[in-house]
């Protein structure tokens, strides 16, 4: 789509949203629950209304004024969490350099600065690396954490001893077990996952797995089928390599929903396989016009990069319309 | 019939006949309002009746500055942004299952095929810090800086979260 379909589109974006109706008739009488309401509330009620919105106030006030430079809140919400060794009774903080620690049957939550919140499942291990207003980072030693943030992208990194999940946006649930392994799977926007000069971006719906001393292997989406994901983790992580075997096994069990791992195994394959990767998430998915394959082949970045727009936008709409729309894994158009 | 003022002057000496005409003037617009910031019917019931209690609570401070329904209309923005902030807190963000279902009460008669319902199914499928920013802004005609005010966010996060709205919506109706 050039610039002027673009701006097309968005024009008519904006008159459809004029035309949105201002009013709604709620589907139900609403007038006997609000009737209920006010005539049980006593005077002192609007007192009390007054004294916690002071508390809030004050609470809110000192937040911003006292800033990161305390750490992040954090508040138990279950069983027995420990600040380092100390027991963590209600709220408290998390300051810089400290380790937050949840046993079998504990939880807590921390709150990231002002741009989102990690939730520290029972059995985790998770240390404050900075608080700054450009540097938002925990280290997951161990356990499982679920992140919602709220921010421009990278602001917001998770350190693990396999990889570093880089926020780009996103809710997520990142796991990691005794080896140093770790699994995470995206539930909004998306993630990239880093290690060395090994890159895996994670979108809403898929999954990846990482390995100490490999990095991030290659991600998939949820219902990917069996076949494919045990090709994916011996080609990722074989000893020697899955190599060219687990490679073609993958070929023969995509599907157009396997986009987003065909993408990545593109630049990941060896040369004498890239072609055929190629030919097949084309068949798949067809790029978008204007795509040379010679270049793709070539792992010409801007090429690569708005292949991986078109799959990305395709997999998204495939899952936050999941329920609402039947959509073409092919185009992501509805069917 | 008693002009508006009048109803706001009944009910601020506590006419609860008063209120409730007020509510069935303005319930719709509220209601309105409450399911698109939410994406979610029952919670837009929640939010429009709390509204609603919250505005008899604080009827004595309205001075008639702006016009009740401004006034309203600003309050129940309010009571959406600080539910959703204290819940968020709570809870993992839960997509609605879906956005279609959620106006099927909509008035206004049948939406034209394949347009409005598409749309509202929409935005109603949006993250929910850009369907706030975007409803305010889009569907509303709040200003940036009120919204960032309203939310408390940053005029830029504000602009940046109505622009990936913008750029969702798209990606989801084309």
């Amino acid at each position: 789509m050039n610039d002027r379909e673009h701006e097309a589109e968005f024009a008519r974006l904006l008159e459809e949203t004029r035309r949105l109706p201002r009013s709604i008739e709620p589907p139900r009488d609403l007038w006997p629950g609000i009737a209920a309401r006010i005539r049980r509330r006593p005077a002192w009620r609007r007192w009390a209304a007054l004294a916690a919105a002071a508390a809030v106030v004050l609470i809110v006030g000192r937040r911003i004024l006292i800033g990161s430079s305390e750490g992040w809140a954090v508040a138990r919400v279950d069983g027995a969490p420990r600040i380092g060794r100390t027991a963590l009774v209600g709220t408290g903080r998390l300051r810089v350099g400290q380790v937050i620690v949840t046993d079998d049957s504990s939880r807590a939550e921390v709150q990231v600065g002002l741009i989102g919140r990690v939730e520290v499942l029972p059995g985790s291990e998770l240390r404050l690396v900075a608080a700054r207003p450009d540097a938002h980072r925990l280290a997951l030693a161990r356990g499982t954490i679920y992140a919602e943030v709220t921010a421009p992208p990278r602001l917001f990194v998770v350190e693990t001893p396999s990889a570093t999940a880089v926020d780009l946006g996103c809710a997520y649930t990142l796991e990691v077990d005794s080896t140093g392994a770790s699994r995470l799977r995206v539930t909004a926007g998306y993630v990239e996952l880093v290690w060395g000069d090994r890159r895996s971006i994670v979108p809403l719906g898929a999954m990846a797995v990482t390995r100490a001393g490999a990095g991030p292997g290659t991600p998939f989406v949820e219902d990917a089928p069996g076949a494919l994901r045990d090709a994916l983790t011996a080609f990722d992580f074989a000893r020697g390599g899955g190599g060219a075997p687990a490679a073609r096994t993958v070929l023969r069990a995509a599907r157009a929903e396997d986009a987003v791992t065909l993408w990545h195994l593109v630049s990941r394959v060896d040369l004498s396989l890239r072609a055929a990767v190629y030919d097949r998430l084309a068949a798949l998915v067809p790029p978008p016009s204007g795509t040379s394959r010679d270049a793709a082949l070539r792992l010409d970045a801007p090429t690569l990069e708005r292949y991986w727009q078109h799959i990305r936008r395709i997999q998204w709409r495939r899952e936050i319309l999941k329920g609402i729309r039947n959509i073409d894994p092919r185009t992501g158009r509805t069917r | 019939m008693p002009d508006l003022t009048d109803r706001v002057r009944r009910a601020q000496d506590g006419d609860e006949t008063a209120f409730r005409e007020l509510y069935d003037e303005h319930a719709g617009r509220i209601y309105a309002l409450c399911l698109r910031l939410t994406g979610d019917a029952a919670a837009a019931q929640e939010r429009t009746q709390d509204a609603f209690v919250r505005a008899w609570e604080r009827l004595r401070s309205f001075r008639g500055d702006s016009a009740f329904g401004t006034w309203l209309h600003r309050l129940a923005v309010n009571v959406v942004l600080m539910e959703r902030r204290g819940r968020s807190r709570r809870e993992r963000r839960v997509t609605p299952a879906s956005g279609e279902a959620v106006f099927e009460g909509a008035s206004g008669g049948p939406p034209a095929p394949g347009e409005r319902l598409d749309l509202e199914g929409a935005i109603a499928a949006l993250p929910a810090g850009a369907r706030e920013v975007f409803v305010l802004f889009d569907v509303e005609g709040y200003s940036h800086e009120e919204i960032a005010g309203m939310c408390g966010i940053a005029v830029g996060t504000s602009k940046a979260q109505l622009f990936r709205a913008r750029r969702l919506l798209r990606g989801m109706l084309e």
